[in-house]
Parts: structure tokens; sequence; C-alpha cells
């Protein structure tokens, strides 16, 4: 397993309701990631909604790619990253 | 059995609920249900009582897979053809392929009631069995009939062989998966109450495995075993002496144990059969017994002293041996657990034979090695033909070094006996396998080795195979002049002697390399052996023929019509007559064409295919960690290097044009992409040499144009391919018109790329961005900005991204066809495409919108709001 981050660009910004349809819409991504064995960590929202990034753990960046597509999201960029700890070198 | 505490009802109406689910369908459309769970879940004890509730309306058989060493070919088959007789018994007996039991046994189940088969612990069945699952996965829906294939998912390793059929069969329409989980702690608990257990501690020590808890449960309730072992041997030890022992017979055969084997073996100790039944350690099926449970066998097994584990053995293999009915590969597993040398030559040789024939190949090799291991006592002629036998069958399977191997031994026990036509022909065979893991030296020098002995004799077979198999090594070094001298001899020799084999091997040869140097003839000569091999049931050059006419056109003309003509046929014939290897490599194929076509998601799912499998034959590897790397460094996405990396280490050291150009090009491209100008160079410089010494256009070409990308400046050399010399002289117009007559999109778009103006710059980036070439495209965008274009697009708009679920216009049609209840024959018709065609997309749509059933697909389609945005279609008639 590595760690990627997903960078996406949604034009017309990013509107996820609270609301039993949002929530629907987020488990339904966590459903089919899982199924696919790319669990989806956690995203951070750009401030105007257009812009999001999310980590994600996953065998390869195909299988990453195959999720946006059952997802029906776009994919501008993905990063492998591990984690850099600033205390690590203390 | 009065003992038997019954768990199996318990948590398993939903599975009953599912299983018949899939049963109703099939009454119109045959399915196919793989069910998975761990050892001791109760996988059979679901099944039967899923056939008990339907007997009524639905007939059963039954088949299982057996745990031996190595797998009797065909084992469930068998045990089904016992109980349908006629034609499946028959051509088992005669030793039939997997195709032909799988058509013969689909045939037998068009009737108008439908059928449940039963397949159990296909985890253990050897290769012709999976075969068979295979081709019914395919078909099954021509027949009323469930199949329902159990399997211990918990035993899978990375490389198992079902784990392949289990990804192959994914996304077929007809296939479900269906996973038995063990109990909940609620369950156990329910369970435990009656005998006074603490269902937490139960539940604790058995994980909910219903097995185990039954187990527990069964030893008394108030003590608790550490281990199934102990509770299973606590059960053992509360029978009779006389039962104790006629376990340990039965706990030495793997398998059923016929009443009549065990009569003969236990002698006064079968009188205590009824014990060993009402304690529910054995169960009767019709007139044979086995342990309730596999780990119960085990469990016992493995608690008899050696010597008289070694002595029983000895007793079922003597009884076993007295009777014709008798499975070779029973016989070679109690011989070699016997420590019988001479039984165990015997029955290995006889087990490997029936593998080989049912082309279970790594079956048929382990077989041969088991015999082999008693073989020092062996006459050196007896020896090396076993060897041999054991080389081809490793080659089959992918197990090239321990081919290699064992034919060396071959040789040297042919060297000592001095019959130069065997030893001519083993050395053909030796310089054949040395050729295919890239030794090609090596391999020409054994070659010529074994012309030189068998010219000694008047012309034979063995000499002609010989002149082949050196016209072979050339073609494979693409050397025109050395493949037709040495293919013409081949060929003279197959007419004076009418010899088919060789009269093909020959023609295939020839026909490449005439094919590759751009002559029609060539194909001509390719397409003749094709036909004659087919005809002559000459399987394996059958398939090499289908592979010439797909490489060549693919790698050498980049005429992707000829290529695709024969790709999917070829795929097919291979799949049905079990010829992995050309299997792979043609699927290799596909995921360069789906590359060179611009289809990146479908090329890297393909080459991923070929990856997972984990046979080492070398070159279809290559070839799809390129495109893997190749598809990454287009798409801009990370870890582009490690696949190119693996893919350079294994063509390396062969030296050779084939592997190691593209490996070159594939690495330079990845570089120019990354701005690594320097590294080009470097890259490309010895695979040039190679090919302008081989004048091979293509290559040429590609590699002249990555070194002139990366700014290095020499004059195009000469016999570069048209499109890759123009766009370095300059005319990028056409070579863009010359890479979307060819199918390139990617190449035309980067040619444009070269655009002096900003009108064909723009095309380009529209282009890359429509391809999803990330970094490409950056690159032409940097170029418009420095033009002093303005609104340069940033890439195509997300809704266009996130449209249908990346299905193409064709796959929405299909989808919208699916929604009306179009049968696949009737959206054939509707849109003018073949069967197999449409069965391909549908089988796309599946797997893009992640469902297992057309159902499904409909009923996702319509939540995702894809089925308002497909036009209606008005269907005919």
């Amino acid at each position: 397993m590595s760690r990627y981050i997903v960078e996406r660009t949604f034009t017309e910004g990013l509107r996820i309701l609270v609301t039993e349809a949002g929530a629907q819409t987020c488990l339904g991504v966590v459903d089919r990631n899982a199924d696919l064995g790319v669990p989806w960590s956690f995203s951070y929202v750009s401030a105007d909604k257009r812009k999001t990034l999310r980590v994600y753990d996953g065998p390869n960046p195909e299988a990453i790619r195959q999720a946006a597509q059952r997802n029906g999201l776009p994919v501008d960029h993905i990063t492998r990253v591990t984690v850099l700890d600033p205390y690590f070198y203390r | 059995m009065s003992t038997t505490i019954e768990t199996d009802l318990l948590e398993r109406g939903p599975f009953l609920v599912e299983l018949e689910q899939r049963l109703e369908e099939s009454r119109v459309a045959g399915r196919l249900v793989l069910l998975g769970g761990e050892a001791g879940v109760g996988k059979t004890a679901l099944l039967r009582r899923f056939c008990l509730l339907h007997r009524e309306t639905a007939r059963a058989f039954w088949g299982a897979c057996d745990p031996l060493f190595t797998p009797r070919p065909l084992g469930p088959l068998l045990d089904i053809a016992e109980r349908t007789g006629g034609a499946l018994e028959e051509s088992l007996a005669r030793g039939a392929k997997p195709h032909e039991v799988s058509a013969l046994l689909l045939r037998l189940l068009r009737s108008p009631s439908p059928s449940i088969i039963v397949l159990e612990d296909v985890h253990w069945a050897d290769e012709a069995t999976l075969d068979v699952l295979r081709l019914i996965a395919r078909r099954v829906e021509a027949v009323p009939a469930l199949f329902v294939a159990s399997y211990r998912d918990d035993e899978l390793d990375r490389s198992h062989p079902l784990r392949i059929v289990l990804g192959e069969l994914a996304t077929l329409s007809a296939v479900s998966r269906l996973r038995l989980p063990p109990l909940s702690p609620a369950a156990v608990g329910a369970l435990a109450r009656p005998h006074g257990v603490d269902a937490e501690e139960l539940f604790r020590k058995t994980g909910g495995n219903p097995f185990y808890v039954t187990e527990v449960l069964s030893t008394g309730g108030a003590e608790l075993p550490p281990t199934v072992r102990d509770a299973v041997l606590a059960r053992v030890a509360r029978l009779s002496p006389p039962a104790q022992k006629l376990l340990e017979y039965v706990a030495v055969v793997p398998t059923l144990v016929e009443l009549s084997l065990l009569t003969r073996l236990a002698g006064e100790a079968f009188a205590s059969l009824d014990e060993c039944l009402s304690s529910g350690m054995l169960h009767a099926a019709g007139d044979a017994v086995a342990f309730r449970h596999e780990l119960a066998r085990l469990a016992v097994e493995e608690a008899i002293p050696g010597h008289r584990r070694t002595a029983l053995h000895g007793a079922v293999l003597s009884a076993l041996a007295n009777s014709p009915m008798s499975d070779p590969a029973h016989l070679a597993h109690h011989a070699e657990a016997a420590g019988d040398a001479e039984a165990v030559i015997r029955y290995g040789r006889a087990a490997g034979d029936r593998a080989a024939r049912a082309h279970a190949h790594r079956e048929a090799a382990a077989q041969y090695a088991r015999a082999l291991r008693f073989a020092d006592r062996l006459p050196p002629e007896e020896r090396a033909e076993l060897l041999e036998r054991r080389a081809y069958e490793c080659f089959l399977a992918g197990e090239l070094d321990e081919a290699i191997e064992a034919q060396g031994r071959a040789l040297e026990d042919r060297r000592r006996l001095g019959d130069p036509l065997k030893e001519g022909d083993s050395l053909r065979s030796l310089s054949r396998l040395l050729r295919f893991v890239g030794r090609i030296a090596e391999a020409a020098e054994v070659g010529r080795e074994a012309v030189a002995l068998l010219e000694r004799l008047p012309p034979t077979h063995e000499l002609g195979m010989a002149y082949g198999n050196l016209s072979h090594i050339f073609m494979t070094a693409e050397d025109a002049e050395g493949t037709i001298v040495w293919g013409t001899r081949a060929l003279e020799l197959a007419q004076r002697r009418d010899d088919v084999e060789v009269l093909v091997y020959a023609l295939t040869n020839i026909g490449s390399v005439e094919l590759a140097s751009g002559s029609p003839e060539g194909r001509r000569k390719l397409e003749r052996s094709l036909e004659l091999a087919q005809r002559a049931g000459l399987e394996e050059p059958a398939g090499r023929a289908f592979l010439s006419l797909v490489w060549w056109p693919l790698l050498r003309l980049r005429q992707f019509d000829l290529a695709s003509r024969y790709l999917e046929s070829g795929l097919e014939y291979c799949s049905e007559h079990g010829l992995d290897l050309w299997r792979l490599f043609l699927l290799a194929c596909r995921a360069r064409l789906q590359l060179d076509q611009g289809r990146w998601a479908e090329a890297a799912d393909s080459a991923a295919f070929v990856l997972r499998d984990p046979r080492s034959w070398p070159v279809p590897r290559i070839f799809a960690l390129l495109v893997l790397g190749v598809a990454r460094a287009r798409r801009g996405d990370p870890e582009v290097w490690p696949p190119l990396d693996e893919a350079l280490a294994l063509a390396e050291p062969t030296g050779e044009l084939q592997p190691i150009s593209p490996v070159a090009a594939a690495r330079a491209e990845a570089a120019w992409l990354e701005g690594e100008h320097e590294a080009v160079a470097q890259t490309t410089g010895a695979a040039l040499d190679l090919a302008l010494r081989r004048r091979v256009s293509w290559v040429i070409g590609e590699l002249a144009y990555w070194r002139w990308r990366a700014g290095i400046k020499e004059e195009i050399p000469p016999g570069a391919a048209e499109p890759y010399a123009i766009q370095i002289s300059g005319d990028w117009k056409r070579a863009a018109d010359l890479w979307i007559q060819i199918g390139c999109p990617y190449e035309a778009a980067l040619a444009l790329a070269d655009a002096d103006d900003e009108t064909g710059l723009r095309r380009s980036l529209e282009e890359l961005q429509r391809l999803g070439a990330r970094p490409a495209a950056t690159i032409v965008a940097r170029r418009l900005r420095e033009m002093g274009a303005r609104d340069i697009p940033r890439g195509p708009r997300a809704s266009t991204l996130t449209h249908p679920a990346g299905l193409t216009s064709r796959e929405l049609e299909i989808l919208a066809l699916m929604a009306q209840g179009l049968r696949n024959s009737e959206m054939a018709r509707h849109l003018h495409l073949s069967s197999r065609t449409v069965d391909h997309h549908v089988s796309a749509v599946l797997a893009k919108l992640g469902v297992r059933s057309r159902t499904e697909a409909v009923a996702e389609a319509s939540r995702r709001g894809l089925l308002a945005q497909t036009p209606q279609v008005h269907t005919e008639n």
C-alpha cells in the first residue's frame, strides 16, 4: 500500500449538503473505493470549493484512477507521498 | 448423527435466499456463483441444505477437488460423470480436453428443468478443472443451470492459480461472488447456551468458525480445548480402539474412501464404521465415506506415528494397485508416503502423462518430478525420457529454469547412451529453451550442434525440426537471411518427407521475417501455416502462428487492422486449447495496441492482467511492464520508473533487439516527459546501433525521434520509418496526418506540438487534454504562452471528465439498450456488431459502473442519471 494525494478541480464548485442525500453521496464513494482496495482517508477542500486534495491509500495509481472513474470524479494530478515528521531529526 | 450440532441454518438465511435468486435467474440464463469462505465456515453445509430445499425442482450434481499433493486432472468432473454416465464419462475416460469436457457438460444440462452443479473446494483444483471453470463461466448463460464453485478464500496466496481465474471471471455478467462469513458472537452464544459454555470465551477461541464451534461443543462443552486439533483428537480418543484404527485408515486417504477398499484395508475394524459415523467424525456419501471435515482428517493423520503412517500408506497402495479403476495420482501419493520407490516411479509417470493429456501442465511437471526423486535406480534411457517429459511440461507451465535444468540432465543421459537421433533432438529442445529465456548465443551454439549431429544420419523429422529451430533463432534476432537459409532447408526436408509439423515451423519463421519486412507474401505464408496447423491439430504451432500474425503487424508495420483481426480470434483459440504461453503474449500485444491507440486505462488494465500471472515467461512481462510505465508517464502519474527499471533488468542480459529496443524507447519517452534530455542519448545509443545493424525501420525511426526530441543534433539515420523521418525533417503537419491514418492519436498530437502557428498548437493542446496527457499538454501550453497566446485552456472541464463514468459513446448506447431489456444478440443485430463485441462492451460497462449484473448496471446508471443523457433507441421489428 502506498499513500497518494489526488488533486481535483471542480469548476462549478463542490457542494455536498449536510443532508441524508449528502451522506449517501459520500458513503457511496466510500463503498465503491473499498471494493477496489482504495480507502478514502479524508480530503482538504479549498475555501472557494473548487479544488480538493484527497488522501488515499492504494496499491497503485491505476486503482486511484479507476476509483475516480467509478465515482465520476475528475483527476488533475496524482502524487505519491510519504510523511516527513519535523521532529524525526531531533 | 445424534451428537452433531446443527449450526448450518444459523445466520445462513440470506445466503440461501441469494442462491435461490441465482437459481431463479438461471432458468432464463445460467449462472455461476463463486462461494468463498474460510475452512470450516460451512460452505458444504449451506450447499447441501440448498440442494435439499430445491430437490423437487432442480437436479443436483456434486464434484469435489481433492487435497492431494498434486491433484488428479478434472477430478470433480469425474465425480459428476460417474452420475451422468454417457458421453461425458466416455470422453473423460479417453482423456478429453477441457474445452470438450465443458462443451459436453453444458450440452448435458440443456433441459427444461434447471440443474445445480456444485464444484467443491476449487482452491485444490488442477489446471484442467480451472480451464473448464473458465469456459463454463463464459458460456453458462446458454443453459438453465446454476454452477456453484466453493473455495477457501483464506488459502489463496498471491500466486494461487485460482486467484487468477477469479480475477478473470470478475466482470462476466453470469458470475457472482458470495462470501460466507463466520458466525456472529450472538449466534455462537445461542449455540453455546444449552451446553453451559462461556460464549464469549468460545467466540474468542473459535473466531465464530462453525466447524471449530461445533467441534469444541461436541467434545463435551465443559472442557475448552486450546486448539481444534486437540478437540478432534479428544473426540477420537473417546472412540473404541477398533474405531480409532478405522479412522486412521480413512485419514491417510485424502479423498472419499470406497467402502469396498475400506473393508479390505481395515479387516475386523470395519465393523466399527457405524460408531465412527454416529460420532460425527465420518459421514457417508453413497458407497464411500470421508471425514466430516478436512481439518479433522489432517489432525488424525498428523497424530499417527511416522512408521505406522508409512505402513498404512503401503497398505492403501497395495489395495488400490489391485483395482484397475484406481487413479494413478492417488497411487503415486500413497507410494511416495509409503517410500515405495518403484511404485512412485511407475504411478508418478502415469499420473504425469494423464495430467499432461488434460493440459494440467503444472500438475504433470510435479508428478514427473515426484517420479524423478526416485530415479537414481532407473536405467538412463528411461530417466532421460522422464526428464524430457518434465522439461516440456515445465516449459508449458512457465517454469523455465526448471525446464532448462531437466533438459540439461536429459542431455547428459542421452550423450552417455550414444543414440545420435535422440541426442540431437535433446540438443534441439535445450536450444529452444535457451532461446526462450533470451540466452540467444548459447541457443545458437547448441542448435548448430544439434544440426551437425543429425546431418550425419539420413534426413529425419528431428533434423527438420533442428533446421526450423536454427531458423527460429535467426528470426528472433530479425536476421532475415539466416532465417530464410535455415527455413528453406527445413521446408525442402518437409516437402520431401511430407512432414506437416516441420512445414508449419518453417513457414511461420520465413513468413514472419517476410511480413516484418513488409512483403505481402509473408502474410500469406503465415495464414497458410495457421491453417495447416489447425487442420493437423498442431495446437502449439497454431498458437504461435496466431501470435506471429499479431506481433509483426503491431510492432514492425503498425498495421493495427491486421493485428486486431488475429488478436481476438487468437486469444479465443489459445484460451480454449490451454495455450497459456501464447495467450499471455497475445494479452501483452493487446496492452500495447491499446496504448498505441490512446486507450491508456484499458492498456494499463491489460498490462496488469499479464503482470498478475505468476509464471515467469520474460517477453510478455517485459512488454506489459513497458505499457504500464509509459501509460503512467503519459498521464503524469507517479511510479513510472519501477516497471521501466524491471523491464530493463529483464531485457538487458538478452542483448536482443526485440526486448531491448522497446525498453530504450519507453525510457527515452519517460525521460523526455520529465525534461531529463541528457538521459535520452545514453538510453538509446546501443539500441539504435543494434537497430541500424538489423535495419529495422520502425525501431530506427522511433529511437532517432526521441534523440531528436531531446535536442541531439544528428543526421536522420537511413531507413527510419516515414512518420518519424518526416517529423524530424520538420513537416509536422504531414507527420500528424500519417499518425492519424495509422491510428495513434497521441503521436499525432505530439507531432502537432511542433506547429509554428497558434492554430496547430491549440489543436495539439486540445487533443492532448482530451487524452489526459498532462505532461505533454503542459509542454505545449508553455509554448503557446511563449508565443503570446491568451486564454489557454487549462484542461478538459470537469463536466466532460465526469461524464458517464468514463463510458465511451458506444458503451452508452449499449447501456441504453440494456435498459430497454435487449439481449446481447439483439443488441448485436441492432448495432450491426458481432455478439462477441457486444459481450465485450457489456463487460466493460459492468466493470466501469462497478456492478456485477445487467440489472444492477441499469439501476446504477439510472441512479447516476446516465440513462437520461443517452438517446432513446428505436428497436427494429
